[in-house]
């Protein structure tokens, strides 16, 4: 019986483990690096142990550590969440050898999947459609120009160990192919600890569609059902979308057997996504599976009424899967905002900083899955995302009309976001009909590029009086004699008393 | 006063003041604002019976303002007596100076020029890896290498500079 889960992870996902162990009344346990002391993983959990160095490969990533800290609090079971160790099978190996239960499929399931050359064999042998592409390993800039050259271009280079996006590059000709070869490799280096990249034709007019699967100890497996991937950013999802508007009921249930096939093809146990694109044809192939916890797993969850999180670990706990397909229905929609520390101006430049002001939305079918603070510093080590806006609504149209007024409602200074830029894609006449794929942020550039449209002067007016009543407030004359009240609008009640024209 | 807000330059005089009641103008046009403001720097603005909101970042100086309102964020200056006497004061020793800055904290992955090197617009100096996205910062014209500020592995952070150019002087 699991009584105590620790959480090889941070930011919003180890706040989203947490949350669900608190529910079962099981004792969470928090692990963080030098630079995430003030985190709010730490602050959340009932336990938390530093485990090293800002850098993640020292911290995050240090496999005898993490379980040196599990086995000496009496953890139960470890949750890997997303990224960091999550798909490492070496991980999760060690953590079974050392007598934990790791939240998560077997090892052996990962390797077969995790590693998406491995993947592809096994697929093919699975009788699962997948992209033209290579089984094995390019090892030079001159063998991956050859090996592009064969496939045809546009080809795309990915991390064998790889996922979130990170690690890819596409190559459209010859001449990016050795670059996009050696960046590839060094970002998969540091962000995955492998440099094995493959390459795989580049399907221009795809959608990305995502299958959630779930299974127990005992060879059940079910579906539930997909989710809509198709606006991505370099392969960088930013909204996703459940039911996806684009598949008709007939594909789901094929693309859902054929995602059970595939999951049941390696005796795949817990929480897993099969990814496949599909073109405008509704062809559709295996892309790769993810044997972890997604980022956008929320949306699934709000379509479903089921906590993933909670599942995850019933299966780890030896239960049976209680779910069968049969009671898997889809109710109304939902859709997820990736909230990221990026300047959408300055080429989506990461954007650490302190937050100094931030409003989250609430009201009526919101969820924020996020672990911004006021006063936060958001490190540069980790990722820019600093949380997930979800919404759910009876119809997309509702749904759609949520989001727009939570982006309204949420307010983060201090750093930039892509708050604003999420608001006015959302007005893109492609993603309001649900006639978007994954080429929809190029397709769609020179609308983006406009940003949310404003009445200019009136609001650069009322920055003005804003910042210039701020300024009058502040200058020493109008200072109060007693500084000590800590009332949060004490000061300006006090300027507010004052009568007549300053002098200035 | 004048106040600067992105490249807008604006004339804002205080013309009454009952309470939270304002009475001001802007380039002078008048404005009658209901304002309300808490420590924090959230901004409440009620004109004409509408309702705005700001968020007001303070700058150490007490003139400098980075404002949020609406899906916008602008810098603005408050430019009184003290800031133009620094900005007079201020404008012999700021030459243009040619520089590699850092736009965002981050760590240095490689530095690919030495002293003295002469370099073609679109060379790649410097390599930053931030939020583990790297980027290339390159030269946007031809010019050589005064002075390399970093090395391999150093944290740098927001503005810091990096690397001094010598931009080669096209002939006249």
């Amino acid at each position: 019986m699991i009584k105590k889960i620790l959480i090889a992870n941070r930011g919003e996902i180890a706040i989203r483990i947490m949350r669900s162990c608190r529910e079962m009344n099981i004792k969470s346990v928090a692990v963080f690096s030098e630079a995430d002391r003030s985190s709010r993983h730490v602050l959340y959990a009932d336990e938390a142990y530093p485990i090293g160095p800002a850098a993640s490969q020292e911290s995050y990533l240090n496999i005898p550590k993490i379980i040196e800290v599990a086995l000496k609090c009496g953890a139960d079971a470890i949750h890997p969440g997303y990224g960091f160790l999550s798909e490492n099978a070496e991980f999760a190996r060690k953590v079974r050898e050392s007598g934990i239960i790791f939240i998560g499929p077997a090892p052996e399931s990962m390797e077969a999947m995790g590693d998406k050359i491995s993947a592809r064999k096994q697929m093919i042998k699975a009788g699962v459609p997948v992209v033209p592409g290579i089984e094995r390993q390019i090892d030079s800039p001159e063998e991956a120009i050859r090996i592009c050259k064969e496939i045809g271009f546009p080809v795309i280079l990915k991390a064998s160990m790889g996922g979130g996006g990170k690690g890819m590059r596409l190559i459209r000709e010859e001449s990016e192919a050795a670059e996009a070869f050696l960046a590839a490799r060094s970002e998969a280096l540091s962000s995955f600890g492998s440099e094995i990249v493959y390459v795989e034709k580049y399907i221009e007019k795809s959608h990305h569609i995502e299958f959630q699967i779930l299974g127990d100890n005992y060879g059940n497996i079910i579906h539930l059902c997909e989710r809509e991937c198709s606006i991505q950013r370099r392969n960088q999802k930013m909204v996703e979308e459940s039911p996806s508007p684009f598949i008709t009921p007939a594909l789901r249930d094929e693309m859902g057997k054929k995602a059970v096939a595939a999951a049941k093809a390696v005796n795949y146990v817990n929480a897993g996504t099969i990814e496949f694109l599909v073109d405008n044809e509704y062809n559709f192939y295996f892309l790769e599976m993810n044997t972890r916890l997604q980022v956008e797993h929320p949306i699934t969850e709000e379509v479903l009424g089921v906590d993933l999180v909670k599942e995850q670990i019933r299966v780890a706990n030896g239960e049976r899967l209680h779910l069968r397909q049969e009671d898997i229905v889809q109710r109304g929609h939902a859709i997820e905002c990736r909230i990221c520390a990026e300047d959408t101006e300055n080429n989506f430049m990461p954007s650490p900083g302190i937050i100094r002001q931030l409003a989250e939305p609430t009201g009526i079918g919101v969820r924020i899955d996020s672990y911004a603070y006021e006063g936060y510093e958001i490190p540069v080590y980790y990722d820019p995302m600093i949380g997930k806006l979800i919404v759910w609504a009876t119809s997309r149209k509702l749904a759609i009309e949520r989001m727009k007024r939570v982006l309204h409602e949420y307010k983060i200074t201090g750093i930039k976001t892509n708050i604003s830029y999420l608001r006015h894609l959302l007005d893109t006449p492609d993603f309001e009909q649900g006639t978007y794929d994954t080429k929809f942020i190029e397709t769609n550039a020179d609308f983006l590029i406009k940003g949310v449209s404003i009445n200019k002067e009136k609001s650069e007016n009322i920055a003005l009086i804003a910042a210039y009543i701020d300024y009058l407030m502040n200058l020493d004359e109008n200072k109060p004699s007693q500084a000590a009240d800590n009332r949060p609008i004490s000061r300006w009640k006090e300027f507010g008393m004052q009568k007549g024209v300053l002098r200035i | 006063m004048e106040i600067h807000i992105g490249n807008r330059v604006a004339e804002v005089e205080l013309k009454s003041k009952e309470g939270n009641k304002v009475l001001l103008t802007i380039d002078g046009k008048e404005f009658e604002v209901d304002i309300m403001i808490v420590e924090n720097g959230y901004c409440s603005i009620l004109h004409e019976g509408k309702s705005y909101n700001a968020e007001l970042i303070r700058a150490e100086n007490g003139r400098s303002y980075k404002v949020s309102t609406y899906f916008s964020s602008y810098p603005v200056e408050i430019v009184d007596t003290q800031a133009k006497y620094l900005r007079m004061r201020r404008k012999d020793e700021n030459k243009p100076d040619n520089k590699i800055i850092a736009p965002m904290p981050g760590k240095v992955v490689k530095v690919l020029v030495k002293e003295g090197d002469n370099l073609l617009a679109g060379d790649t100096v410097v390599v930053i890896e931030a939020m583990k996205m790297q980027s290339n910062y390159k030269v946007n014209s031809d010019c050589c290498v005064k002075e390399v500020l970093v090395k391999e592995g150093d944290t740098v952070t927001n503005d810091q500079v990096l690397i001094m150019l010598e931009i080669n002087k096209t002939e006249e």
